[in-house]
């Protein structure tokens, strides 16, 4: 068969026009692939909030090669309201611990930030939680990321579609951002960990309360597009008392008795996820985050510490998330 | 009127230190740390130096028009995207008396009432009613966002009634605020959490009755002060009345004086509370500081909310 000029010129537009169309369905969301070849995480027993923890965090954290020295490391809780009763907040005796554990690593400062997304006083989600005395006590200065000075910041990933966001200075200027997510399932997301932790640094000011122009840009692409801008070099997850069912605020305490620390925010919510009894591939944030954030697979884990198992019995999900219980 | 005197050597020293946070161009950043210009703080800053003798009202003020978008709106700090945003309704009241600014404030009302929450849109007031219902709330009864293109929120809906209840007539373009002060009133009651009082805007969510907040209560009874005998008003003032001598954390206290003294309680104890607050000096959050002062001068807050007394 022979192909006339014609037929070429033909074939090429079409080919084009195909590529027009399909392209953009094609192409990376994000804008590089920052997975590292392998990453690390460690599972910590630990029962009950103590002053131990300071050993134990300290002692997690030996386990890993992070250098602080003459660092600013930025500590971002996860702090939302306060119900009495509810495990809805990372425990301050968590937070001071971490904060001690690097300062004796070296850092030249250590602060605490946080932008809570459902109660605007932020000051009474501090004081009511505990937080305000300890910080007070340990002389740890508290940034609130709702009121920071914002800078405009271009986001590295284009799940939500949105160009830009303002984001707080505090956050942007971190040499290392500790999350330090409380292990809660979510009613929208299915969980809220280091990764939907993120949400706090979109500060409340601009975006208000909540931060609902992530729910109507999707609350897992907005969580890609967030972490992808906002890199976390390594996370401690609250685990002692997580939160199951409704979540995140009118779930039920569940005991889990587990620190996870991990030196990506992936293989920290994948090894949550398990330690829940969920299946992190189907856990979409997670999964897609595993494409270009970091790595959620087993062979590209290093586990250290507690073996995960996955619970007799996996966290309660309101109905829509059933899907994500591995067994 | 049950208003208090409080020491005034406390709030002569709180108007002291919100004079020297004023920044250059006239404006007050939202921390003390920060020297970006707000307008959330440099609105509450601008209502409670009105008439004291410090600070340099006249500087906050022309900074606030400086500020206005071409729009009519007025952004969260100046070199905000120019869309506009929920401190509109704030800054309409900051320059409320201003012969000067009285064009500038008419811009800002006509696009308050070109402002309204997404579900006041026939799409999603539908997709609201079959689809999506795991939040419980009538999408026919709208307020205002904190920002375009999202929905009407309790906070961004009070203060816009507050700001358009201000006004003193309904001509020249503003026949509809009417309508709109009574549709936002009708979502605020329609927001109110079971048990009383309101949060941010979800009263229930997945069949669980969620929790009210202080300042958002407060917020909305300011909004409301006129509806005294509407019976979700009556539960939110007894939950903000039950709360607030509990709350440890001046901000909502503040709101919480304002809001309880604007439906005629008594708040001299909680008044006293929130000027033995140790440190309210260092009070790193600039609008926080400034709202101690306003509650601390209930009587002029309250006008310059436009609260009845």
């Amino acid at each position: 068969m022979s192909l006339t000029r014609r037929d070429f010129l033909a074939g090429s537009a079409a080919l084009a026009a195909g590529a027009t169309v399909t392209a953009p369905f094609l192409l990376p969301k994000y804008h590089s692939d920052q997975r590292r070849k392998r990453s690390r995480v460690a599972v910590l027993d630990s029962q009950r909030y103590s002053q131990q923890l300071d050993q134990i965090v300290f002692s997690g954290l030996r386990l890993f090669p992070i250098d602080v020295r003459g660092k600013t490391v930025v500590l971002k809780p996860n702090l939302v309201d306060y119900i009495p009763g509810n495990a809805i907040n990372t425990h301050p005796l968590l937070v001071l611990a971490a904060a001690e554990s690097f300062r004796r690593l070296g850092a030249k400062s250590v602060l605490v930030a946080e932008g809570p997304g459902h109660q605007r006083d932020t000051q009474l989600v501090l004081s009511q939680s505990g937080n305000a005395q300890a910080l007070r006590d340990e002389r740890i200065r508290f940034v609130d990321l709702n009121r920071d000075q914002l800078i405009r910041t271009p986001l590295r990933a284009s799940y939500t579609g949105i160009k830009d966001l303002w984001l707080p200075r505090t956050v942007l200027e971190a040499d290392f951002l500790v999350s330090m997510p409380k292990i809660k399932t979510h009613h929208w997301s299915g969980v809220t960990l280091s990764l939907k932790n993120m949400f706090g640094v979109v500060p409340g000011a601009r975006y208000g309360w909540p931060k609902n122009i992530l729910h109507w840009k999707g609350i897992q692409e907005s969580i890609l597009d967030l972490c992808a801008t906002v890199p976390i070099h390594f996370v401690i997850a609250d685990g002692i008392v997580a939160m199951e069912g409704n979540g995140p605020l009118n779930g039920t305490p569940r005991p889990m008795g587990k620190i996870v620390l991990a030196d990506d925010p992936v293989a920290a919510d994948a090894t949550c996820a398990r330690l829940m009894g969920f299946e992190p591939d189907r856990i979409v944030h997670i999964r897609e985050g595993s494409r270009f954030l970091g790595n959620s697979a087993l062979e590209r884990l290093d586990q250290v510490g507690e073996t995960v198992n996955a619970p007799a019995t996996p966290f309660g999900v309101v109905p829509e998330f059933e899907h994500l219980r591995s067994f | 009127m049950p208003t208090v005197a409080t020491d005034p050597i406390v709030l002569s020293a709180l108007l002291a230190e919100l004079a020297l946070r004023q920044l250059p161009c006239g404006g007050w950043a939202a921390l003390a740390s920060s020297s970006q210009p707000a307008i959330e703080p440099t609105c509450y800053s601008a209502l409670v130096l009105g008439s004291a003798p410090v600070g340099n009202i006249e500087r906050a003020q022309q900074f606030l028009l400086r500020t206005q978008n071409p729009n009519g709106s007025w952004p969260v700090f100046p070199e905000d995207d120019k869309e506009g945003g929920w401190v509109t309704s704030l800054a309409v009241m900051a320059l409320r008396d201003l012969a000067w600014a009285i064009p500038a404030r008419m811009q800002g009302i006509h696009w308050l009432l070109s402002f309204a929450g997404r579900e006041s849109n026939w799409f999603w007031k539908w997709k609201f009613r079959t689809a999506d219902r795991h939040v419980r709330f009538d999408p026919d009864k709208y307020g205002w966002p904190w920002f375009p293109d999202t929905v009407s929120w309790v906070v961004p809906t009070a203060f816009s009634i507050l700001a358009l209840d201000q006004i003193p007539c309904a001509c020249d373009g503003l026949e509809h605020v009417a309508s709109r002060i009574d549709c936002g009133i009708q979502m605020l009651f329609d927001r109110a959490c079971p048990g009383g009082g309101w949060n941010a805007g979800n009263g229930v969510v997945y069949g669980t009755a969620l929790a009210p907040h202080a300042d958002d209560t407060a917020i909305a009874l300011l909004a409301l002060n006129d509806r005294v005998q509407h019976p979700v008003v009556q539960s939110g003032v007894q939950y903000l009345e039950r709360v607030a001598p509990t709350l440890s954390a001046p901000s909502s206290l503040a709101w919480a004086i304002l809001a309880l003294a604007a439906h005629g309680r008594p708040i001299a104890p909680l008044s006293n509370s929130l000027a033995a607050f140790p440190d309210l000096s260092s009070i790193e959050d600039t609008s926080t500081l400034a709202l101690v002062c306003l509650a601390l001068d209930q009587q002029r807050a309250l006008e310059a909310f436009g609260v009845a007394l």
